[in-house]
């Protein structure tokens, strides 16, 4: 019998809130969190989704707050409120404990800072200046910080990045070769230099003098998607072991799959048809068929060309079925390689409550011949499996299906 | 150089690299116990004394230091400051 995977932790540290339910009533209100960002005071866009008065200080010593960067951070305090709801004690079984990480930005940010600071006497860096930027330094910290011994890896898949860290966490927990695993995802990008980056390549919303109606899946007027950052985290285990052990379950991973457009290193291919592949096959991999999904947590960005792909994408998944769609980045933006980790643990939520959020700013587009897209106010729909789609910059798809826990 | 200057500068560069107001650090200051520094912070202190004395120190001195004072002695043989 198929092993199934149950997730036991969940921590999260967003611009729509640091708990489930405070995500949820952000979302349910459909209302975005964007808005003026003063360090980015010349940068061509000034406007994104931060995480509101981020403070590690009960959660770290003296020596993590001197050294580690921000993104690292906000992984390590999501991670350990993850491990802290699961109630499993990493340091008793280290060896069969891991830690897997997407991240999608890394250490950019505090790159950039270093450049800025060191261009002119490259020989006065600090000796701390590689752990602080090297990509792995968030899995590297959670554990050290938890104990976990086992594999400890940084998986980076751009905007997908978070998807595939718990994706793969849940191929490790069926394998047998990890018995806990704490996932998810992480970046935090917010500095002129990036910023600017996507902007130059015309990735980002321009709406500066309107910040809240600037991110707008699925809409006909969106014109790209509005920055964020944070970090989400689970922990996974087998069902069986979750159960023997009394802890509650909060929802399963149920299904996997990750496939590549090789199609343009950031243009969707236009039709979604390795999109539309890597759904079906997450769903045939929970054991399901595209009828018994309840709803589908788009990864709809509010770019032209990935709402478009991405909408021909599930009605050719889904057919004649058409499961409403939400898509979350409407009202906390993208949180690049948090996206998918953070929009798994909306999906979970969801799965259980069976409400749907609406699609922020949506006012509607052409794509309602391809999709039934959630606006307005929250739907109503069976409690049910869902399925969360991240695709990314490099054609990197991965689509999870989660389904409900412990009702 | 007296001590008091020495110590005065010192305890500067260290609460640079430590990201804390100087008044904060003192001769007495515990680098390990009071601010849990580890190797690669000691190193960053080395460096920036280093350069705020011009002299040379070596990694085997810097890790013996466990306090402030201990890394002010270090600096006053170093710049030959008779006792």
């Amino acid at each position: 019998m198929r092993t199934r995977v149950a997730v036991t932790g969940i921590g999260l540290r967003t611009p729509a809130g640091n708990h489930v339910k405070t995500v949820l009533d952000t979302l349910n209100a459909g209302v975005s969190v964007a808005a003026p960002v003063p360090e980015l005071a010349g940068a061509p866009v000034g406007f994104a989704c931060t995480v509101p008065d981020f403070d590690a200080t009960e959660y770290c010593s003296v020596r993590e707050l001197r050294q580690l960067e921000r993104p690292v951070l906000l992984a390590l305090v999501a991670a350990l409120d993850a491990v802290e709801e699961s109630g499993c004690d990493i340091a008793a079984e280290p060896e069969s404990a891991g830690v897997l990480v997407g991240t999608g930005i890394g250490g950019l940010t505090a790159a950039e800072h270093l450049v800025a600071r060191h261009h002119t006497d490259p020989g006065r860096v600090s000796p701390t200046t590689v752990p602080r930027i090297m990509a792995s330094s968030a899995a590297a910290r959670i554990s050290l910080r938890t104990g976990a011994q086992g594999s400890c890896l940084t998986y980076t898949t751009a905007c997908a990045s978070g998807a595939t860290a718990i994706g793969e966490a849940a191929s490790k927990i069926r394998s047998g070769e990890l018995d806990v695993v704490i996932a998810g995802g992480v970046d935090s990008g917010i500095s002129p230099v990036v910023m600017s980056s996507f902007a130059r390549m015309s990735a980002l919303s321009t709406r500066d003098d309107e910040p809240r109606l600037a991110s707008r899946p699925f809409d006909r007027d969106r014109d790209g998607f509005v920055m964020g950052e944070g970090a989400a985290f689970v922990v996974l285990e087998r069902w069986d072991r979750a159960v023997a052990r009394g802890a509650r379950i909060l929802g399963e991973i149920s299904g996997y799959a990750t496939n590549s457009d090789a199609h343009h290193i950031v243009a969707p291919r236009e039709d979604g048809a390795v999109a539309a592949r890597c759904m079906r096959r997450a769903i045939a991999d929970a054991g399901l068929t595209p009828s018994d999904i309840s709803h589908v947590n788009a990864h709809g960005t509010s770019t032209a060309l990935n709402d478009q792909a991405e909408a021909l994408a599930i009605a050719a998944t889904f057919g004649a079925h058409r499961p409403p769609v939400t898509a979350p980045k409407g009202v906390f933006g993208h949180l690049i390689g948090a996206a998918g980790a953070v929009e798994a643990v909306v999906s979970l939520a969801t799965a259980n409550t069976g409400l749907v959020p609406p699609v922020a700013n949506f006012a509607g587009s052409d794509l309602t011949d391809l999709i039934d897209v959630v606006a307005g106010t929250p739907r109503e729909v069976p409690r049910g499996h869902v399925l969360s789609n991240s695709f990314a910059f490099g054609g990197h798809n991965a689509c999870l299906v989660l389904g409900p826990g412990d009702a | 150089m007296q001590r008091e200057e020495i110590a005065e500068l010192a305890v500067q560069k260290i609460a640079d690299v430590l990201g804390v107001d100087a008044t904060e650090v003192t001769e007495k200051t515990d680098l390990r116990r009071d601010f849990e520094v580890d190797s690669l912070e000691l190193m960053e202190m080395g460096a920036r004394l280093e350069q705020a004395f011009g002299i040379r120190l070596q990694v085997e001195d810097l890790v013996k230091m466990d306090t402030v004072g201990d890394a002010v002695t270090l600096l006053e043989i170093r710049l030959g400051v008779p006792a």
